[in-house]
């Protein structure tokens, strides 16, 4: 007789459900994974760069094997006013060495072939099907209900992404806040790799992330990203809700605006638009992370909110990754225990708290309080490339001297040394 | 690069578009609505004005979700689409 | 009961965005689009559905095959997780579009099944449309075709089909064994449920070579020499917009009717 009732059902075959059903069929449980794309992948995208440490401690050695893209040895930040743009670029050929610090990931076929691994690993996923409910006995959760059938469970684990419809059912999560999600906005750019590894100055399968702060957002909290894949760019924007929201801005033309810029443009010359997507990504940090787990019932990923922002870090995936093996462990613990209930399954957030996950949340729990100082995204790139302009101009004019150009330059921003002097005590809390 | 229409964009996408709608939007509520912010947060454009009236359309839905959270009157219905349908991501 | 054999293929997503499909002019061959999986064709998921259909009249053992490179099993899980019992995958790529070929393996493996009174096909497959492998199925077998069903109908061990032709319906009656070939007037393909896909994963789908079914290609010549596909090119579609004028909307309409006969439209 086969088993009609599984250990976990894991709802969402994204990088965290994915983890979960990994560890816990390698562990030899029951594990059945619910995926309402048409294949896993289908319904996930972001902005581009994946850390692969805390996925190699669940599949060792994976960039053997998994479609990456390119392994990144270049950062650049970019300030941009109206026309001009100024760079802080850094370059390291020993972020090429395996493991590697970063590499550009494409969703739907990094997604594909992890959820392939959890199938290998014996897990079932069923895809095409939309979990549409809990099914409940008393205040434990005791399974899923999706399609009009019901899948009986030991332990739900909902992965079901930023728009957690089931933390919500859980009674655990509110309604997300706009002030409280980001929305971004993505176009994969194809270029040929010879003239990519030219132009970013890479070599073979070495690849840049480039992030934007400036005008590209309109002075609305957010910025712009590029990301180097094979054959291909990554080009997007990321903007808070509420602030898009109220400048009354269509996504799309800003996008368009960005690839207009004369710092922008030429990166992606030649390029064809290959695909158009767009994802909401949780940006409340440690404030607003749910209440992780309830009888039955354990929540991980974007659907609990673990993402970090730090306005120079953007991390979901590991995070993603981690609660993913946490819960994992938890669940194990409640068939050894047979029991899982709550009392088994705070465990997971006591994992939480130990590992990164929650540790850095808390560390940069001030950080959205500072991002959301319009200065970052007004003031402060427009000066730094208004100085650059200043220090660098030649126009036959008396030169003066750096101090100078910046008094005069804050002069004009309506900048004071107090507001430098708050913003940078904001700033070293935060960042 | 030559700028592109939001329809041509959306046309390099691949969709499984389903019969059943999974967006729809209360009339009584939006007629009386001021801000109409539905018309420019939707990354997809799905919703337009057609003279004094919301319209708007499922098919070219990204499934962001950020009408549902940005439409402050509650007048937005939705939904991710029934499992298998909407948007399938070739990239990501 | 009586044992159904369908043949399913696995095809390029013909829901794909038009701009993604793309001609290698140099091969003459399609180049796959990244990142979309490929399907069932559609009408072999109608074949799929027929089967369905009878088995819940009168019950019956569906078999699904399908000859195609390992990745094939994909068409066999998914009918097996609309419904059917058993499903075998031959593996063999078929390089272009040799229905003479398809047709010999599958008649091989449907030997090698033994117990068949049905064989079901989708009406063509949606990639190169041919429309042959059920008839040629049908002739090597020995037994009748009816192509492009609607209603299927077991009788103890009669059929009775109602078939399409050009202006109505035909009704017939046709001993077992038999071929049918279906295709979108048989009705919508059921969706897989959760618990159909669960069984389907539980299931072990065989993969059998061209030697274990007995298939010699030599034995049925060189391909190339049956077909040469000299050119394969996308239509290129001209679209042009013109606005007709009129003082009225009557001399409006005038006009327009005179530009449809110009243009031979009506």
């Amino acid at each position: 007789m086969e088993p009609t009732k599984f250990d976990a059902v894991v709802a969402g075959a994204g990088p965290a459900g994915c983890a979960a059903a990994y560890a816990l069929a390698k562990a030899g449980l029951e594990v059945l994974v619910i995926e309402r794309g048409k294949f896993p992948g289908a319904k996930n995208m972001f902005g581009g760069m994946l850390c692969g440490s805390v996925l190699a401690q669940l599949i060792p050695n994976f960039w053997e094997e998994a479609p990456l893209e390119r392994y990144i040895t270049r950062h650049v930040i970019t300030f941009l006013s109206r026309e001009d743009s100024f760079s802080i670029d850094f370059q390291s050929p020993s972020f090429g060495k395996p493991p590697y610090n970063g590499y550009s990931v494409l969703r739907a076929k990094f997604d594909k072939w992890l959820a392939g691994k959890v199938e290998e690993a014996g897990a079932i996923i069923v895809p095409g099907l939309l979990v549409e409910d809990l099914l409940w006995d008393g205040n434990q959760v005791v399974g899923v209900k999706a399609g009009g059938e019901d899948f009986p469970a030991s332990v739900v684990i909902a992965a079901d992404g930023v728009n957690s419809l089931l933390a919500q059912k859980a009674g655990l999560a509110e309604e997300l806040s706009t002030e409280y999600v980001s929305l971004g906005v993505k176009e994969l750019i194809q270029l040929p790799s010879e003239i990519i590894q030219e132009r970013f100055n890479l070599e073979d399968d070495e690849g840049v992330t480039q992030l934007f702060d400036g005008f590209c957002t309109r002075g609305m909290h957010g910025g712009g990203f590029l990301y180097t894949n094979k054959e291909s760019l990554s080009l997007g924007i990321v903007i808070q809700l509420s602030a898009l929201r109220r400048m009354g801005v269509k996504p799309a033309d800003l996008l368009e605006e960005f690839k207009s810029h004369p710092g922008v443009r030429n990166l992606i010359k030649g390029g064809t638009v290959e695909e158009y997507s767009a994802h909401l990504v949780p940006n409340a940090g440690i404030n607003k992370v749910p209440m992780l787990y309830k009888d039955g019932f354990l929540v991980v990923g974007d659907a609990a909110g673990l993402v970090l922002t730090t306005g120079i870090t953007l991390d979901g995936a590991s995070f993603a990754f981690a609660s993913g093996m946490a819960a994992a462990e938890t669940v194990k613990l409640a068939k050894q225990n047979g029991d899982p209930s709550r009392k088994t399954l705070c465990n997971y957030e006591k994992l939480l708290k130990e590992s990164f996950v929650l540790r850095d949340l808390e560390t940069f729990k001030h950080s959205q309080f500072f991002l959301d100082n319009p200065r970052l995204y007004t003031t402060y790139p427009e000066l730094i490339c208004n100085l650059s302009r200043g220090l660098f101009t030649n126009d036959g004019k008396p030169r003066k001297r750096l101090w100078q150009l910046a008094r005069t330059e804050m002069g004009r921003q309506k900048l004071s040394i107090l507001h430098v002097a708050v913003d940078g005590f904001l700033g070293r809390r935060a960042i | 690069m030559n700028s592109m229409s939001l329809e041509d964009k959306l046309a390099l996408n691949k969709y499984d578009i389903d019969e059943e709608l999974h967006i729809s939007v209360n009339e009584d509520i939006c007629r009386t609505c001021r801000n109409r912010v539905c018309l420019h947060i939707c990354p997809a454009e799905c919703f337009k004005l057609l003279g004094e009236k919301i319209t708007y359309s499922y098919e070219g839905c990204l499934e962001c979700g950020s009408c549902r959270l940005a439409c402050s009157k509650g007048a937005i219905n939705w939904t991710y689409p029934r499992g298998g349908f909407g948007i399938a991501y070739q990239y990501g | 009961m009586i044992n159904i054999i369908v043949c399913v293929k696995q095809i390029l997503d013909p829901e794909m965005p038009p701009g993604k499909f793309k001609i290698d002019p140099e091969s003459n061959k399609v180049i796959p689009p990244e990142g979309i999986p490929l399907v069932v064709s559609p009408f072999d998921e109608q074949a799929v559905e027929a089967a369905l259909r009878i088995k819940e009249q009168c019950g019956a053992k569906i078999t699904v095959v399908t000859v195609g490179e390992s990745s094939a099993v994909n068409a066999v899980k998914h009918s097996l997780a609309m419904g059917a019992d058993e499903g075998i995958v031959v593996e063999h790529i078929i390089e272009g579009y040799d229905s003479l070929l398809t047709a010999y393996i599958l008649t091989k493996a449907i030997e090698e099944i033994v117990a068949y009174d049905l064989i079901i096909c989708g009406r063509e497959a949606a990639d190169w449309g041919s429309g042959q492998v059920g008839s040629i199925i049908a002739e090597s077998l020995g037994i009748p075709v009816v192509a492009r069903t609607r209603k299927i109908e077991v009788m103890d061990s009669r059929l009775k089909v109602e078939h399409i032709i050009e202006d109505g319906d035909e009704s017939l009656e046709l001993p077992m064994p038999a071929v049918i070939t279906v295709s979108y007037e048989i009705g919508q393909a059921r969706i897989p449920t959760g618990w159909g896909v669960i069984s389907a994963a539980r299931k072990k789908i065989p993969s059998w070579s061209l030697e274990d079914i007995g298939v010699d290609l030599s034995q049925i010549g060189d391909t190339s020499s049956r077909i040469k596909l000299l050119k394969l090119f996308t239509p290129t579609r001209e679209r042009g917009c013109q606005i007709i004028e009129g003082k009225t909307a009557a001399e409006a309409a005038a006009n327009l009717a005179l530009r449809l006969r110009e243009a031979k439209v009506i």
